[in-house]
């Protein structure tokens, strides 16, 4: 941009406003790093409790949850810490993506909150899946990326699959559902973004 | 040549204008952003943006991270509608 002021044509500031606005916009900012994070944490706390529950007959089977979700947690809290410092622009698609962001933890939050009251977690399963869905549906939407739309939509499904069956099938479709809603969407948008 | 409206002085400069044109598409921006995408000196683009900010356009705020001055960027009502007024003159004149 010239240091001078000079006078400037309609034909300039109307080039001026198209480049500025279109220099602002952003493609995918997120590089996958949560959905892949989250998705192998779940996938493997599933996988984990499934072999100890009905493979090798352990009590601690639920251990791999009690130790993943802390550590997930953790280290979320640290990269989001590092992502907020290097960021130097808020676009409104960011405003938006950590208010749906926050509504599905506090849902994800009640869900946790009410399978670990009743003690029942073939009830709690489905719910987290529905929760899940939504999350992914609203972002793939306000991303444009329909790999992660397509994984919410599979996510629903599975929920409602999961409704009619026992805990044993219900950790398999968990572990189903994070692989086809957060790890191969997850993948595919860190490919877009290093393609960017 | 009155159904001209004259357009805003303070949005008419390329260094303005493109800074609102920026700020307009985001929520907030942080200066060394502003300056990365409009290729201006750091003078330059300080005082444009003091010009912008005394006409009530946009709203700076100054802190500090991690010892080093952060200065932050964004647009207020009066710069949105002044920004809405100046495209629509602007189209006036191309028609």
């Amino acid at each position: 941009m010239e240091h001078v002021e000079k006078e400037m044509t309609s034909e300039e500031s109307l080039r001026i406003i198209t480049e500025m606005i279109q220099t602002a916009k952003s493609g995918i900012k997120d590089n996958g790093f949560f959905y892949l994070l989250w998705g192998w944490l779940v996938f493997i706390a599933c996988v984990s409790q499934y072999f100890f529950l009905y493979v090798v007959y352990n009590q601690y089977n639920w251990l791999a949850w009690a130790i993943l979700m802390p550590l997930g947690g953790v280290v979320s809290t640290l990269y989001g810490i590092r992502l907020g410092r290097k960021e130097k622009v808020k676009t409104y698609l960011d405003q938006f993506m950590s208010y749906v962001l926050i509504a599905f933890l506090m849902s994800l939050f009640t869900v946790l909150f009410y399978t670990a009251r009743t003690n029942n977690p073939a009830l709690g399963y489905p719910l987290i899946m529905m929760v899940y869905g939504a999350w992914l549906f609203i972002s793939g939407g306000a991303l444009k990326f329909k790999p992660l739309v397509i994984g919410g939509c599979i996510n629903w499904v599975l929920a409602l699959i999961s409704m009619f069956l026992d805990f044993q099938w219900q950790l398999v479709m968990l572990a189903l559902a994070v692989l086809l809603g957060y790890i191969i969407p997850g993948h595919l948008l860190k490919a877009n973004h290093k393609e960017q | 040549m009155s159904q001209f409206k004259d357009l805003d002085p303070i949005l008419h400069s390329q260094l303005r204008l493109a800074v609102m044109s920026l700020l307009i598409s985001v929520k907030d921006a942080e200066f060394s952003w502003l300056r990365e995408k409009t290729n201006a000196t750091a003078g330059n683009l300080s005082v444009q943006i003091n010009k912008l900010k005394e006409a009530g356009y946009i709203d700076v705020s100054k802190k500090f991270r991690d010892n080093y001055p952060l200065t932050t960027c964004t647009v207020t009502k009066k710069g949105a509608h002044a920004f809405d007024e100046y495209v629509k003159n602007l189209k006036q004149y191309l028609k």
